[in-house]
């Protein structure tokens, strides 16, 4: 068994052209995912009656099970639920499950990043600005969403890579990105050129990752300033 | 200017204020004494509606409030003629002491950037701190970060300064430039209703003392009365424990 560069610089341009599709399905799936678990974070730190407990056994669920399972379960799963209420999703791609299934992960886990972040804004400084006559609104989009940013980062860009990384079952349901490619070039080759094929596919998700762990540390550093509250210099 | 009636306020059936009436005029600086437990903050909250009263009504010479029909409108109204100085400074620790001071004039007040500025360097100068303008809290000591808190509420221009305990989480040599602002402020005419348990200070700027004891007013007037000629036993009781130095506990063998 001996690598073949040649034979992988010639499957590259395979993988760039569903490069696209890896990139929409994790930015759609982070996008949604944070909006959902801003909700959840809302729902859970009001303590909405009835809501607060679901959130609570939706994240539980959500943290206990392989992503894997959730995947199928959405896959087979959510066509029969929405049925019920007279809604037909039968035709509905394995992108849109995939990401369907990542959103709904990604709101549960981004929600006990977030949740422990408000927590870390202490009291004090947001009845101060209750008792300089701020609006709620007013109150969260100038104290504490400034100060819950910095501590939530470092787990938001953790999540990200994790995001990325979870992509690579998208082939079980039948998505051809990234990893459905590598598997249908391994079946052409009846399995000849794994390690070739596969290591391939691993120095794309590097790269990706790479790249984005960039973008987060760039975020970090222009945030930095918020961490002087705890005696951090910029 | 500001009247508070027949305040009720209970923390799981245990209650801390059974109905508490005071009047306070323009200029006037209040202070609430009392031992500890005894509902003095909650009092202080109660004005600002950090806590909700069970029962009770403010009013200030034209607006009214009943606590047990308040609509948000309401609370915002109220909160913007007051301002409250925390015993544990609360000042918003992502930004420096000037943005400290301009924050809530740009936000709350919708002033411009500019005017805002120059409110806040003339607040910050008049509680000493116009050399710390551009520091985190965390930069500063406990007695600055006080003034600049004091500085964030002046700057408001509230009809009423609330103060609950602003020296009781200083150490003893920071203690000093607080009341010296705090001092400094009541004799400009601004409106103080205050919480302390520095007792020569509350003699000293007081115009009139309020000593509070289990959630009900037991005394108020001038501070030459209740100091020195308090008609009632627990006033005298209380004032007692601050009037005699302190002695050695000795158990005889």
């Amino acid at each position: 068994m001996k690598m073949d560069f040649g034979y992988m610089i010639k499957i590259l341009p395979g993988f760039i052209s569903v490069l696209p599709l890896t990139l929409v399905v994790i930015l759609c799936s982070g996008l949604f995912g944070f909006l959902l678990s801003v909700l959840v974070t809302g729902i859970r730190i009001k303590r909405v009656k009835i809501f607060s407990p679901l959130m609570e056994l939706y994240i539980s669920f959500t943290r206990s099970t392989p992503i894997l399972l959730q995947m199928l379960l959405v896959y087979y799963g959510l066509p029969v639920v929405l049925s019920l209420i007279g809604i037909n999703i039968n035709n509905w791609s394995g992108t849109l499950f995939a990401i369907a299934t990542l959103v709904l992960h990604n709101g549960a886990f981004l929600s006990e990043i977030l949740r422990p972040a408000y927590l870390a804004v202490d009291e004090g400084q947001k009845e101060a600005a209750d008792s300089l006559g701020f609006t709620s609104f007013q109150k969260l989009t100038r104290i504490v969403f400034p100060q819950v940013l910095p501590v939530a980062l470092p787990g938001l860009g953790n999540a990200l890579i994790y995001l990325i990384q979870d992509t690579s079952i998208l082939f079980i349901i039948g998505v051809v990105d990234i990893m459905g490619t590598a598997n249908n070039l391994i079946s052409n080759d009846f399995g000849s050129r794994q390690i070739d094929v596969f290591l391939t596919v691993a120095l794309i998700y590097w790269a990706i990752s790479y790249m984005a762990d960039k973008f987060i540390k760039y975020f970090e550093r222009k945030t930095a300033r918020y961490h002087l509250e705890n005696g951090l210099t910029r | 200017m500001l009247a508070l009636k027949n305040i009720h306020k209970s923390f799981n059936d245990h209650e801390i204020l059974k109905g508490i009436d005071l009047k306070i005029n323009k200029g006037d600086v209040v202070t609430i004494i009392g031992p500890s437990g005894t509902g003095k903050t909650t009092l202080l909250r109660c004005v600002n509606y950090l806590e909700k009263p069970d029962e009770g009504e403010i009013a200030f010479s034209d607006f009214q409030l009943n606590y047990q029909s308040v609509k948000r409108k309401d609370i915002l109204r109220l909160r913007r003629r007051t301002a409250m100085v925390f015993q544990q400074y609360n000042l918003f620790k992502n930004k420096t002491a000037i943005e400290n001071v301009m924050e809530a004039q740009i936000v709350v007040q919708k002033k411009s950037k500019k005017a805002a500025y120059e409110k806040s360097l003339e607040e910050l100068n008049r509680v000493g701190l116009a050399d710390k303008l551009d520091a985190y809290p965390s930069q500063l000591s406990g007695g600055q970060q006080q003034r600049v808190s004091i500085a964030r509420a002046l700057a408001m221009e509230p009809e009423i300064i609330l103060f609950d305990e602003p020296t009781s989480a200083l150490d003893p040599e920071l203690v000093g430039e607080v009341l010296n602002v705090i001092d400094q402020i009541a004799r400009s005419g601004v409106t103080i209703l205050l919480v302390t348990h520095e007792m020569s200070f509350a003699q000293n700027i007081s115009t009139k003392i309020v000593f509070m004891d289990q959630g009900k007013i037991v005394e108020e007037g001038p501070p030459s009365q209740i100091f020195n000629h308090s008609r009632e036993k627990r006033t005298k009781e209380f004032l007692s424990h601050f009037n005699s130095n302190y002695t050695k506990i000795t158990t005889a063998k």
